[in-house]
C-alpha cells in the first residue's frame, strides 16, 4: 500500500472540494484532494451555467442572495477565463403574479443586489425572441460560468500553492481512534493500488455523495437530500443574456446561453440515490413548454442534449422532506465533533456554484479554529489565471481558430477544438476517458454529438502512444454509449437527423459494433 | 406530362429512373439535394448481419426475411434482390465488382470487417485473406482516416472465414492545398490530375514492404474511375480504398455516375426544390408540385415513385411531442409514436424507431393503415420503407435498388 501524509484530505472534486483545497493550500496546509472519479464530473459538471446574481433569490432566501451577488463579483475577477459577463433579464411574462416583480424590486435593495427595472420595449429590443407579451422587465448582473473551468483552474491554483490532486481515487474508509481522525483509505482505480493518506482533517466536500463517506468513517449518514434537477442543451444562443422568469423560484424558469447553447433548468425532485438520476420524459415535455412560454417557437428550436444533476440539499426542518425546492440554498458545515464525538471531520453540504469560494473560505475557517491556528483566506485576492486574463467571450475559440488554422486541424467542427488542444489534454492527462477531456474541450458536445469528432479523437489518441488499441477502442465505445444517455430523452426535430447520420456513419460506414472488444468495457 | 415522376436522387431513386428510362418510358427527377449515396459507404450492401456475420446475403435473405415480420426483403425475395444488383453491375461496369451471392469482408475507418454484396473495384484488394499482411497509410492532413486505429484492429480482427491477418500504420505527408486541415473531397479531386496521383503514389511507395496489400483512404480520385488503378501500378502492391465518413468520395462517384448515365438516357432532373404537395383525382395522383422560386410548379405524370429516405434525410420527423410523421405528404407510417421506440442502452438492442416507415405492397405501392393502396400509382422505395435497419443489417443498398427495381418493373408491366 502506497502511503501519503497531509494535515488535510478533501473528498470530492467538485467546485466545493477544489475550492476547499485551494483554500487549504493558500493557508500552507498539506492538502490533498481526492476524488473517486475527474474533476468536475458530479453535480458541477451537471448545471446550468448560470453564475448567480443574486436575483433569483432576493425574496425567496435573503441570505444566499446578498452572498451570491458578492461571490458573482468576486469570480467574475479571479476566474475571468471561465466566466462570461452576458447579464440577465428577469421577465414577467402572461399569467405571471403582477405584484411579484414590486417584491423583487424591493428584496434585491435589501439584499444589495444590483437590480434595475427597463422597458419592455427595451428588454424585447435586447432579446427579440422574448415572449411579446411580457409586462415587467429587471435587468440583473448575471453572467455564464463554465463549472469545469471553474474546477480545474482552482486545482491547478492549488497545485501550484503545493497542494495535491488525485483524481480517480475512490475513498474506500476513514479511520479515526475513536475521536481523532488518522487516515483515508483510497482506491487509486488507475493505476489499480491502494493508498492510505496519514492525516489530521478530514473535509467532506462529496456533495450529494456525502453521506457515503461519513458512512466510511462508521458515522451515521449526514442528511443530505439528493436534488434532481434535468437541463435541456439548445442548439445556438436562442438568447443574448441570462433570461429568467420574475415568478417566486419554479420549474424551469432559466435560460442561460453559455458557451455555443442555451440551457433550460429546470426541474426538482427528490432522489435517494445520486448516481441514478434519470431524465424523465414528462419532466422533459415540462421544460419545453416552459420554454415555450420564454421563447415562443422553444419546441421547434433543437435540442442536442440532456442531463441531470444532484444539488446537495441539507435537510431542514421547516419544509416538508420532499420539498427539495425550498430547502435552504444556504451552505451549511456539519461539524462530527459535537454530532458523532469525532474530531478532525467536517461536511460541508447545501450551496451553489456560484459560491463555492465562500463555501470554502467557511469550512477552511472552522478547521483553522479546532486546529487553533488561525490563518487568514486569501482566495478573494488571487487571481488564477494568469494576469491580464480578460473573461471569457464566445468568440475566443473562433479567434484562436482563426490564428492557428494553417497550422493545426479541427477535430471537433461543432466546438472548434484544434488538435494541438486536444493532444496537449491528453498529455496532461493520458489516462483520462474522451469524456474526461470533453469536459475541459467541449469536444462532440455541439450538434452532431460526436459524429464526426469521436472517432478522430479515439485515433489520435491512440496515435499519441497513449492508449493502446484495445483502450482506444473501449474509450471510443464508451462515449458513444455516454453522449447517448444525454442524447435519447430529446431525441425530437433535427437530432433525429443528426441521430440517424451517426447511425449510418458508425454502424453503417464504420461498422463499429463489430470492433474487436474486450469482454470487459473500459469503464474509467 | 411524363410517364413518370421519380421523387428523390438517392441509390433507390436514381435506380428507379434508370430501370424506367432504359424500359423506353419518358422520366423526370424531382430532388431538393444530391441524394443519399455521399452520406454512404459507396458499396452494395446486400444483407451484412442476420444478426450473425452472413457470407452468401441472397441465400440467407429468405430466412432472415421470415423471422423478420413486415421487413421489405420480405416483399422483394431473392431474385428480385439478385436481379437488381445485376442492374446496377451493368450500368457501373468500371466501378463496381463482387457477386451478389458471395459477402466480400472490407475493412472500414476504423479496422472493423464490414461484409457487403458489390464493392468498388478500388476496395476490392481490401477483402480479407488468411495471413495477409497490410500496411495502412494515412495521411497527416486527412483527419477522418486514422491509420494507426485502422491498423491496429485489423491487426487483432479475425477473419470471417477463419485465420488472421497483420497490419501496421504509416502517416505521411502529401499536401496538396497550403492547408493543414484537407478534406477527402479536396484529395479526391486533386488525385483526378495524374502529376498530382503520381507524387501521391509515389511517397505512398516508399513505406510499402515486400508482401504487403497497401490500404488507403477512399480518396482515389472522383471522376477519373481509373486514379486507383494508376496508384496501384506505381506503388506495385496491390491496393485498396476504404470509404470515410461523409461525404464520401465513393459514395459520390456512384451518385455522378449514375445522374450521368441517367441524363444520357433523358432522364430530366429538376433539382434544388422540396416537393410540396400532389394533386388527387379518384384513385390516381396525377400531378405533384414543388416549392421553387416564386411559385408553385405542378409535374403531371401517368406514375410517381416516392423515394426521398428516412429520418437522414429529413423526409421522416419526430416533433418535440413525440410525434412520428412522414413530412411531405403526410403518408401513413407504421407508428406514430417516437415515445416506445427509444430506449437508453446505446449498446443495447436496436433502436426501433428507425425502422419505422411506409408500408407497401409487393409492387411497392404505399399503403394505408387498411393495407389499402393510397393511390393506385403511387409507389415508395429505399429508406422511406418500413421494417429495416439498414445501417446495423448493411441492408441498405439492397433494399434501395430492389425496390426500385420491382416499383419500375411494376409501372413498365402496366404501361401508359
Amino acid at each position: 500500500m502506497k502511503r501519503l501524509q497531509a494535515d488535510v484530505v478533501v473528498i470530492g472534486g467538485g467546485s466545493t472540494g477544489a475550492g476547499v483545497v485551494r483554500d487549504a493550500a493558500m493557508r500552507g496546509f498539506k492538502a490533498i484532494l481526492v476524488d473517486r472519479a475527474d474533476l468536475g464530473q458530479g453535480t458541477t459538471g451537471r448545471f446550468h451555467g448560470l453564475l448567480h446574481s443574486g436575483g433569483r433569490y432576493v425574496v425567496s432566501d435573503p441570505g444566499s442572495a446578498t452572498e451570491c451577488a458578492e461571490e458573482n463579483a468576486i469570480i467574475t475577477r479571479i476566474q475571468p477565463d471561465a466566466v462570461e459577463k452576458i447579464g440577465g433579464l428577469f421577465v414577467a411574462t402572461p399569467g405571471d403574479d403582477p405584484d411579484y416583480a414590486d417584491r423583487f424590486l424591493a428584496g434585491a435593495q435589501a439584499t444589495r443586489v444590483p437590480a434595475q427595472e427597463i422597458s419592455v420595449q427595451e428588454a424585447l429590443r435586447r432579446e427579440p425572441r422574448l415572449n411579446p407579451g411580457i409586462f415587467r422587465a429587471i435587468e440583473v448582473q448575471d453572467a455564464s460560468v463554465d463549472g469545469w473551468q471553474l474546477v480545474w483552474g482552482a486545482a491547478r491554483s492549488a497545485i501550484e500553492h503545493g497542494g495535491q490532486v488525485l483524481t480517480y481515487h475512490r475513498v474506500t474508509g476513514i479511520e479515526h481512534d475513536g475521536d481523532q481522525v488518522r487516515a483515508v483509505f483510497c482506491r487509486d482505480e488507475k493505476g489499480g493500488e491502494d493508498v492510505q493518506i496519514d492525516c489530521q482533517f478530514v473535509l467532506n466536500c462529496a456533495g450529494p455523495w456525502a453521506g457515503q463517506i461519513t458512512r466510511m468513517a462508521g458515522l451515521p449518514e449526514v442528511p443530505v437530500i439528493p436534488g434532481r434537477g434535468i437541463m435541456i442543451a439548445m442548439n445556438h444562443r436562442l438568447v443574448n443574456t441570462v433570461i429568467n422568469r420574475l415568478i417566486y423560484p419554479a420549474d424551469g424558469d432559466i435560460l442561460v446561453p453559455v458557451h455555443t447553447v442555451s440551457v433550460i433548468g429546470t426541474t426538482d425532485v427528490k432522489e435517494t440515490d445520486p448516481d441514478e438520476l434519470p431524465i424523465p420524459r414528462e419532466e422533459v415535455q415540462q421544460m419545453l413548454d416552459a420554454g415555450e412560454q420564454l421563447i415562443p417557437g422553444f419546441r421547434r428550436a433543437r435540442a442536442v442534449h440532456a442531463w441531470s444533476g444532484a444539488r446537495p440539499l441539507i435537510k431542514d426542518d421547516r419544509v416538508a422532506a420532499s420539498d427539495t425546492r425550498h430547502m435552504s440554498r444556504g451552505m451549511a458545515v456539519i461539524d462530527h465533533l459535537q454530532t458523532d464525538g469525532v474530531k478532525g471531520l467536517l461536511t460541508i453540504g447545501g450551496g451553489k456554484l456560484t459560491t463555492y469560494r465562500l463555501m470554502a473560505e467557511h469550512i477552511v475557517d472552522t478547521m483553522c479554529e479546532q486546529m487553533g491556528q488561525m490563518r487568514p483566506c486569501t482566495t478573494a485576492e488571487e487571481e488564477i489565471p494568469p494576469e491580464g486574463t480578460k473573461n471569457y467571450v464566445i468568440t475566443h475559440r473562433l479567434e484562436d481558430r482563426e490564428e492557428d488554422r494553417l497550422e493545426d486541424q479541427i477535430i471537433c467542427e461543432c466546438e472548434l477544438m484544434s488538435r494541438g488542444m486536444f493532444t496537449r489534454a491528453l498529455a496532461e492527462q493520458p489516462d483520462g476517458t474522451l469524456d474526461d477531456l470533453r469536459r475541459q474541450l467541449r469536444l462532440g458536445m455541439g450538434p452532431c454529438q460526436g459524429g464526426f469528432c469521436a472517432m478522430r479523437a479515439a485515433g489520435i489518441a491512440h496515435q499519441s502512444g497513449a492508449v493502446d488499441i484495445e483502450r482506444a477502442t473501449g474509450l471510443l465505445r464508451l462515449f458513444l454509449k455516454n453522449r447517448w444517455i444525454g442524447l435519447w430523452p430529446i431525441l425530437y426535430g433535427d437530432q433525429v437527423r443528426q441521430t440517424a447520420l451517426d447511425d449510418w456513419i458508425f454502424q453503417g460506414t464504420l461498422d463499429v459494433e463489430h470492433l474487436p472488444h474486450a469482454t470487459e468495457e473500459v469503464v474509467r | 406530362m411524363r410517364d413518370a415522376i421519380v421523387i428523390g436522387s438517392g441509390l433507390a431513386g436514381l435506380t428507379t429512373a434508370l430501370r424506367l428510362a432504359r424500359g423506353g418510358m419518358s422520366v423526370s427527377l424531382l430532388s431538393k439535394g444530391p441524394g443519399g449515396l455521399q452520406l454512404s459507404q459507396g458499396t452494395i450492401d446486400i444483407l451484412g448481419y442476420a444478426p450473425d456475420r452472413v457470407t452468401r446475403p441472397l441465400d440467407a435473405l429468405g430466412d432472415f426475411a421470415a423471422g423478420h415480420p413486415g421487413h421489405p426483403y420480405g416483399l422483394l425475395g431473392a431474385d428480385t434482390v439478385r436481379d437488381a444488383a445485376g442492374f446496377l453491375a451493368e450500368l457501373l461496369p468500371d466501378l463496381l465488382v463482387g457477386d451478389p451471392e458471395v459477402n466480400l469482408q472490407l475493412p472500414t475507418a476504423v479496422g472493423a470487417v464490414r461484409p457487403t454484396a458489390l464493392a468498388q473495384e478500388s476496395m476490392a484488394a481490401g477483402d480479407l485473406k488468411d495471413g495477409a499482411s497490410y500496411v495502412i497509410v494515412g495521411l497527416r492532413r486527412l483527419k477522418d482516416f486514422q491509420a494507426d486505429l485502422i491498423a491496429g484492429n485489423l491487426d487483432r480482427a479475425e477473419v470471417p472465414a477463419g485465420g488472421a491477418v497483420s497490419a501496421r500504420a504509416v502517416t505521411i505527408d502529401v499536401p496538396v492545398r497550403d492547408e493543414r486541415d484537407t478534406t477527402g473531397l479536396t484529395y479526391a479531386r486533386a488525385l483526378d490530375d495524374p502529376s498530382v496521383r503520381a507524387t501521391f503514389a509515389k511517397a505512398v511507395a516508399k513505406e510499402v514492404r515486400a508482401g504487403e496489400i497497401v490500404g488507403l483512404p477512399g480518396i482515389l480520385g472522383l471522376d477519373d474511375h481509373e486514379a486507383w488503378r494508376d496508384v496501384q501500378q506505381i506503388v506495385d502492391h496491390p491496393v485498396f480504398e476504404i470509404p470515410l465518413p461523409p461525404p464520401g468520395v465513393p459514395g459520390l462517384r456512384l451518385y455522378r455516375t449514375l445522374s450521368a448515365i441517367a441524363r444520357d438516357e433523358g432522364v430530366r432532373f429538376i433539382t434544388g426544390s422540396k416537393v410540396i404537395d400532389k394533386r388527387v383525382e379518384g384513385d390516381r395522383v396525377v400531378s405533384v408540385s414543388i416549392d421553387s422560386a416564386g411559385r408553385a410548379r405542378e409535374y403531371a405524370a401517368r406514375h410517381f415513385v416516392f423515394a426521398p429516405g428516412g429520418f437522414e434525410s429529413g423526409a421522416l420527423a419526430v416533433d418535440s411531442y413525440g410525434a412520428i410523421s412522414e413530412t411531405t405528404f403526410g403518408l401513413p407510417l407504421t407508428e406514430s409514436s417516437a415515445e416506445k421506440l427509444i430506449h437508453g442502452d446505446y449498446w443495447g438492442s436496436e433502436q426501433q424507431l428507425f425502422e419505422v416507415g411506409v408500408r407497401v405492397d409487393e409492387s411497392m405501392r404505399v399503403l394505408d393503415a387498411d393495407s389499402a393502396p393510397v393511390h393506385s400509382n403511387f409507389y415508395a422505395a429505399g429508406g422511406l420503407l418500413a421494417g429495416a435497419m439498414r445501417w446495423s443489417e448493411k441492408s441498405g443498398d439492397g433494399i434501395a435498388a430492389a425496390s426500385a427495381v420491382r416499383a419500375a418493373d411494376t409501372i413498365l408491366r402496366e404501361g401508359n
